[in-house]
């Protein structure tokens, strides 16, 4: 059982979840810093960890880019980790509760966004009456649409106690629980496909290949791999960098040409 | 008019516009204004300092009010070099501090996503997941320590894009392709594998010829290693590319399928 404690440390961690992704970016929005964070607060590290874990590597590649809106896989980590160890049912468990949230999570993202929509054109008003003053104080509302995103489902998630989560995990049919496993496996196929769809794999499928050789023939860990890229690239930018240099220095003479006129 | 006005901004102010800028950053965003909140809110004491006369001031804020969308960590460049144009040319030159931010804030997300959003996090991500999963919090710490560095990047940033001023358009325009293209190279490697690492799923299937049984795997190894999760991800990537299921379609298309193998244990 949580203690009341417990329920409000939980709940500010989620309402921070947004809030820091979109901010400081101490880390929150990647689920293992939370789970890690939630280790602390349960008091069951190893537990933490082995969800954070799972859900970190489902959600490789996820990104929320140019405010796009992605599943909340870090209010999923404080979710299932709370489920899991409450209930003692394990991570399958938590998965159960903690995904279905961070699919939600997509649709709350959207709805905040459009709140803030009101909050800058609200702040515009003011700058058009001068009241610079409550410009500035009413954008402050931005960061708190953006906490509750996380903090109002997180919250009911955790509070609903374990008799009910029992029960919804009872009248869960064994392949939804095993899917869920099957489906935190695929699931970084996603990533990829995402990150794929931003690279020019056209143009350099062969670096592509070269990687998935190095990991799945030679078993390379991902550190070492990532050093042969950085090689590869190294390599790329001292070939390319005098070719870019030299149209660098004819710009340069086109502004200096501007700055004259300038002054 | 220009040898007028004196720049008068220091590190402290510009100090103070990331301080705000950290924060707040992506939390003000919406579909019309994108991050204008933001940029008004954190450049605001600034843009104070610079202009004594409330309809300067007002006229300067209603231009940041204008459409703005950056990756957060690189657009302290951006903020640094309107705040110098600004700081040095006045109310004027908003014309200018209009072209600079929409001609600078595409390129530098395009590298920004790439390296902050999705490089760093994948490779980060997976090597701190693995550990954890072991039982070992060495790798999460060592990210949010990471994570604290890109902090201070960001105060570098602000300083670097205030010092060029204008220049910056033209000395980061010339490198940007040649960025973009080390990332993708180093990013291909990455994600390449990624595949066989990361996407861990098996097919346990037998198949029995009455006395004579065969699992599936280990032919299917002696073939290609990771050979369901190349087609899976190609079968995903190839999904996206046809644009019309969103990524959140995509992942609740994997979770049903995966329902789907577990209630025919097709895959473990």
């Amino acid at each position: 059982m949580l203690s009341i404690w417990q329920v409000i440390i939980i709940t500010m961690l989620a309402f921070l979840v947004p809030i820091d992704k979109y901010g400081m970016t101490f880390g929150l929005r990647w689920p293992i810093i939370p789970a890690f964070l939630m280790g602390f607060i349960l008091g069951d590290m190893q537990t933490a960890l082995y969800i954070g874990g799972t859900l970190q590597l489902m959600s490789l590649g996820v990104a929320s880019i140019g405010g796009s809106s992605v599943p909340e896989y870090s209010t999923a980590a404080i979710i299932a980790t709370t489920i899991a160890v409450v209930t003692g049912k394990g991570m399958e468990a938590g998965l159960a509760i903690g995904l279905p949230v961070a699919m939600l999570g997509v649709q709350l993202d959207v709805f905040a966004k459009i709140l803030n929509g009101f909050v800058v054109r609200t702040s515009q008003n003011y700058a058009n009456k001068k009241d610079f003053g409550k410009m500035i104080k009413i954008l402050m509302v931005g960061p708190i649409i953006t906490g509750l995103t996380a903090a109002i489902p997180v919250f009911l998630a955790i509070s609903m106690g374990p008799e009910i989560v029992n029960k919804i995990l009872d009248i869960t049919p064994s392949w939804f629980i095993s899917g869920l496993t099957i489906a935190g496996k695929v699931l970084p196929a996603v990533g990829i496909a995402m990150l794929l769809n931003y690279m020019p794999v056209r143009k350099y499928i062969y670096y592509l290949f070269l990687g998935f050789f190095f990991a799945a023939y030679l078993g390379v860990p991902i550190l070492g791999v990532t050093i042969i890229g950085l090689i590869a690239s190294m390599k790329y930018y001292s070939e390319n960098q005098n070719k870019m240099g030299t149209t660098g220095t004819s710009s340069d003479n086109v502004t200096n040409v501007g700055g004259l006129e300038d002054e | 008019m220009n040898s007028e006005n004196k720049a008068i901004l220091n590190k402290k102010d510009l100090n103070k516009v990331i301080m705000r800028w950290m924060p707040m950053a992506v939390n003000t965003y919406n579909y019309q204004y994108q991050q204008a909140g933001t940029v008004v809110y954190s450049l605001y004491p600034a843009l104070r300092k610079i202009y004594k006369n409330d309809d300067e001031l007002q006229a300067s804020i209603q231009n940041h009010f204008n459409y703005f969308n950056c990756m957060p960590w690189l657009a302290p460049l951006v903020l640094g070099a309107t705040l110098a144009i600004e700081d040095n040319g006045g109310i004027k030159d908003k014309e200018i501090v209009q072209n600079i931010k929409t001609s600078l804030m595409g390129p530098l997300s395009g590298v920004g996503d790439t390296i902050f959003w999705v490089l760093v996090p994948t490779i980060i991500g997976s090597i701190a997941g693995y550990m954890a999963l072991e039982n070992n919090p060495t790798g999460v710490i060592a990210w949010i320590i990471i994570n604290i560095a890109f902090m201070f990047m960001r105060f570098k940033f602000i300083h670097l894009g205030y010092n060029q001023g204008i220049k910056l358009v033209t000395s980061f325009g010339n490198k940007v392709a040649l960025l973009t293209e080390c990332a993708s190279i180093l990013g291909l490697i990455v994600v390449g594998s990624l595949v066989s690492s990361v996407v861990n799923i098996k097919i346990p299937m037998v198949i029995k010829y009455g006395e004579v049984s065969m699992a599936i795997q280990p032919m299917l190894d002696k073939i290609l290693p990771a050979l369901v999760p190349v087609l899976i991800t190609f079968g995903i990537y190839k999904i996206l590319k046809m644009k019309k299921l969103g990524i959140t379609g995509i992942i609740l298309m994997v979770i049903i399928f995966s329902m789907f193998a577990a209630y025919f244990k097709i895959l473990a």
